[in-house]
């Protein structure tokens, strides 16, 4: 979710009245932000919805409040001019970043706020509705520095020269992808291209690499800079749309004035931005059967009005029109969402639905319960551990051959990238983990492991396990088998120890553990290698038997 | 030195004579009938027995007549002496020890005897069965010494402390569900109505799987409503997606991201309605891993599916949860955004010694989502942010201490209580 900074007397002034800092706590919840922090006149503001876009600005947040507080109701109205500004879209760009949309904000009086918020909108908008700049890049130019018409094409890597943002130096793309902090950042994003996507006009002054960095002449905006060019580049319109939309309506809302550019592309020409208010509907009926508010269709339809729409009441049916800055309008239900927000969350009774079910735990937790309720019996203390660890614990340092386990394909640290597919490393990592505390050491653990079964939907299964190990300066084998006797004693299980080999036992010292003739686990003298590969300097010995089995 | 002494059943005898001889002293005045004489004398049988044996008396059609008057009687003679610590005739001794009056005294015992009248240290058990511990005192001891350390098996703490949420869960109604570690997308993603490739399926950062890759995918009727809720929105009076859905996609593997990923398979299948469902279940995330994010995490989650459902018992879902769970003292509402739910919901609660929290989060489940795995009836989804909780329980400021791997540190933890 998007954390915004917003400046409160610039949000007060946008709203158009002064608003007590409780008072605001509860308005913003309209925009489904929430004030995380106050300082002094900054607020750090976290807007829960990561698909309303338009919602991630002082701008969008104002318009929300507004529509509840003031007589400022109904669809805003936006005016949409047209300018001269050409964009050429190159036919070589299809095969690196095919689209774009672009427009034209006159007479815009930037201050600090109308800066950083302008920035701060562009960055969030890039960044998590459009996946870390792949589906959305953003670029604002001083429209001054600029000659028309501008072409959007590729370039080789070393095919020219300028001046990135923050640089000094004119830098080839190639250079920028490898030396300016932002090229390092987003350079992925152009790896396997043979030539890159370039903003430039009709001069040749470069306005932007897409979508890395724009250029230091055209592309920094000042306090000082009055009219703007923006795009949007990327691969959706889906997605450009919008994120344009939300860009400059947020300007207007300052009182800029939007002005339409045509793109043209080989195969067609549009006007873009597009500022069409879209359609939906609610039916009365189901707005009441969802909210349990029993709302009349008036109602309903100030609740709406105040929520940005504008309505159309038909019969049993609200015709309803919405911003072209939103884009997360798919059913009713989005709708219907509007209207409970606008009443008011806080003013609606909570009922509690009187249904008449049966609560129990899953049998294998109640299974687990019972046997480690055994074990603190038995002395032992429970621990619990990830399931994620790696092949070295699992295998080399237990002495085992390698094996195919279930393996992660992009794991943050290489000491968890696979899912253990038996439990004793994990009890035996512990007690590396624990040698300066007092001995004997008794622990167990009740917990899953991963194996491969390709019978499965998933290829894998989880098979619930109990491990058990003690640790002490003497420690026999007649000592853990004692105690797995005494479990399952105390649960009825007749079972049969049969002598094996294994590996990370003693030889002479391991035996599998059956039930119903089929090997449920083992028990053992865990081998000198194995305690010297862990570090350990205390003889070990253990049990692991499955409980899916008993 | 051997050292006799009497049994409880000598001494009485030695006290109120000896069973033959109290017969003795009753015939002596008149012969009587057998169970008269059984009436008056005190343990019948054996008087009888000894004093048939010795020839003093005879028993005549049911009668008992005295035939010799004996003098003194030996045995009784060897009680007294016994008692006043004399020898007595060996042959004697060992009739009395075979009618177990006397019994020799163990050394333990003579050493107990030894302790009368000093300062013991530790009261055993001849202290206790010769009844000397009378005679004798008992050093006192330091009592505000807590005794050596000792430590008892125990539960995980952090366990125990989900086992009384579940306990909890258990009481208000709630079903546990289950599900696998290793999950196919359809189920963690596309069955939630969870566009591919969109930015919608960017909340959460997911492993993926290098080995096994894909999965395999449920029944053709679920997936092909799937599929066409994704691209144009089926019957459910949604708009879709508007995008090509991919079904090998939709088939790979990932560790479970979120405990959501449980849900819609019971829907497809299992869940009873009017239902109650919870989830305690292991999630994976590629977190950055410091004090707010372990390596792996539970997620405490659910479902509660009835017909008419309302966002007002949503509201009163999450109130029973804040105070019945988390104990909270006030609560107040906010609006939030799931990417499954509409509408959504909140709940921020008033915790008498954690402030003002984040608690719990609900939604009823979008139409996209229910209707192609066959449910018409509203469900409300919710999850529960309990590991704040259970760090206060636990005393914890660091998220990976839920999973503490120091012995230490759990031996000396305090129970959930």
């Amino acid at each position: 979710m998007p954390t915004i900074d917003v400046s409160y007397k610039d949000l007060c002034r946008l709203i158009g009245r002064k608003i007590e800092l409780n008072q605001l706590r509860d308005y913003v919840l309209y925009a489904k932000g929430e004030i995380d922090a106050v300082d002094g006149d900054l607020l750090k503001i976290e807007i829960k919805d990561t698909n309303r876009p338009d919602l991630w600005s002082a701008e969008g947040i104002a318009r929300e409040i507004k529509g509840r507080i003031t007589k400022n109701k109904g669809l805003p109205k936006y005016r949409l001019g047209k300018s001269k500004v050409v964009v050429k879209v190159d036919k070589k760009v299809s095969k690196v970043r095919p689209l774009t949309v672009c427009a034209v904000v006159r007479r815009l009086k930037i201050n600090e706020d109308v800066l950083s918020q302008m920035i701060q909108l562009q960055e969030k908008v890039s960044v998590t509705f459009g996946r870390n700049r792949k589906e959305v890049a953003i670029g604002a130019y001083d429209l001054h520095k600029i000659k028309p018409p501008i072409r959007f094409t590729t370039v080789k890597p070393d095919g020219i020269k300028f001046v990135p943002l923050e640089f000094t130096e004119e830098l080839t793309p190639r250079e920028i992808l490898k030396k300016h902090p932002k090229g390092k950042e987003f350079g992925h994003l152009l790896k396997d291209c043979k030539e890159y996507p370039i903003f430039i006009d009709s001069v040749g002054n470069v306005l932007s690499l897409p979508p890395i960095i724009n250029s230091d002449y055209t592309g920094k905006v000042t306090e000082k800079t009055r009219d703007l060019f923006i795009e949007c580049s990327g691969f959706n319109f889906k997605f450009l749309m919008p994120a344009l939309n939300v860009i400059v309506t947020a300007l207007a809302d300052r009182g800029a004035k939007m002005q339409t550019v045509k793109v043209v592309y080989p195969d067609k020409r549009m006007n873009t931005p597009d500022l069409t208010p879209k359609k939906s509907f609610v039916d009365v009926d189901y707005v009441n059967k969802v909210s349990g508010l029993g709302l009349t269709a008036k109602q309903m339809c100030k609740l709406l009005e105040e929520a940005r729409y504008k309505i159309r009441l038909k019969g049993k049916r609200i015709e309803v029109v919405y911003p072209a800055y939103r884009q997360d309008i798919m059913h009713q239900r989005d709708v219907i969402e509007d209207i409970i927000i606008s009443y008011g969350y806080n003013k609606i009774e909570p009922v509690i639905a009187k249904l008449a079910t049966i609560g129990s735990m899953d049998d294998k937790e109640v299974f687990s319960n019972t046997v480690s309720d055994v074990m603190v019996g038995l002395g032992f203390q429970e621990i619990l551990s990830y399931t994620l660890t790696n092949k070295v614990n699992i295998f080399k340092k237990m002495n085992l051959k390698q094996e195919k386990v279930a393996e992660i394909g992009n794991p943050v640290s290489l000491n968890w990238n696979v899912f253990r597919n038996w439990m004793l490393p994990s009890l035996i990592e512990f007690l590396s983990n624990n040698q300066h505390v007092e001995y004997p050491q008794r622990i167990f653990e009740v917990g899953d492991v991963v194996v491969l079964d390709e019978k499965q939907e998933t290829k894998t299964r989880d098979i619930r396990k109990l491990g058990c190990v003690i640790a002490d300066t003497k420690v026999s084998y007649e000592q853990i088998s004692s105690a797995l006797d005494a479990l399952m004693v105390c649960l009825g299980v007749k079972y049969e120890l049969k002598a094996v080999t294994n590996t990370s036992f003693i030889s002479g010292r391991v035996a599998e553990v059956l039930v119903n003739k089929k090997s449920i686990g083992f028990i053992g003298e865990v081998h000198p290698k194995v305690l010297t590969n862990w570090n350990l300097e205390m003889p070990v010995a253990g049990f692991e038997i499955g409980l899916e089995e008993l | 030195m051997m050292q006799l002494r009497l049994t409880d059943e000598g001494r009485k005898y030695l006290e109120r004579g000896l069973p033959e001889k109290n017969l003795i002293e009753l015939l002596k005045k008149s012969p009587l009938k057998m169970d008269e004489a059984k009436k008056k004398i005190e343990n019948f049988s054996i008087a009888l027995q000894w004093a048939k044996k010795k020839k003093w008396v005879q028993v005549k059609d049911d009668k008992l007549f005295l035939i010799k008057e004996p003098g003194t009687i030996a045995e009784q003679e060897a009680l007294k002496k016994i008692s006043q610590g004399k020898e007595i005739d060996p042959k004697l001794l060992e009739i009395l020890m075979f009618r177990k009056l006397v019994e020799k005294e163990r050394e333990v015992e003579q050493k107990a005897k030894k302790l009368v009248g000093k300062e013991v240290l530790v009261l055993t058990p001849e202290l206790i069965k010769t009844g000397l511990w009378q005679k004798v005192k008992f050093r006192p001891y330091n009592v505000q010494f807590p005794g050596k350390k000792i430590y008892p098996g125990k539960r995980q703490p952090y366990n125990q402390f989900l086992l009384h949420v579940r306990q909890k869960l258990v009481e208000l109604g709630f079903k546990e569900m289950v599900g696998p570690i290793i999950e196919t997308e359809f189920w963690n993603f596309d069955a939630l109505f969870q566009p591919q490739n969109h930015p919608a399926r960017d909340w959460a950062q997911t492993y993926s799987l290098k080995y096994p890759k894909y999965g395999r995918i449920p029944p053709k009727k679920i997936v092909n409503r799937v599929r066409a809720t994704h691209e144009n929105g089926w019957t459910t009076g949604s708009t879709g997606w508007g995008y090509e859905w991919d079904v090998k996609k939709a088939s790979r593997l990932i560790p479970r991201a979120h405990d959501t990923a449980i849900s819609p398979r019971y829907l497809a299948k299992d869940a009873e309605i009017p239902g109650k469902y919870f989830n305690i279940v292991r999630c994976y995330r590629p977190d950055v891993i410091d004090a707010m994010h372990g390596v792996e995490f539970n997620q405490t989650g659910g479902i509660v599916v009835a017909e008419d459902l309302t966002f007002k018992n949503l509201l009163g879902l999450l109130k029973q949860f804040a105070f019945e769970i988390a104990g909270a003292k006030k609560i107040k509402f906010y609006t939030d955004y799931y990417p499954f739910t509409e509408p959504s919901c909140q709940i921020s609660i008033k915790h008498p010694k954690l402030g003002w929290m984040e608690a719990a989060g609900a939604g009823i489940f979008r139409p996209e989502l229910t209707e192609p795995l066959g449910v018409k009836e509203p469900v409300i989804a919710w999850g529960f942010g309990i590991d704040r909780l259970a760090m206060h329980a636990l005393n914890i400021n660091d998220i990976r201490s839920l999973f503490s791997r120091n012995l230490e540190w759990l031996r000396n933890q305090k129970v959930v209580r």
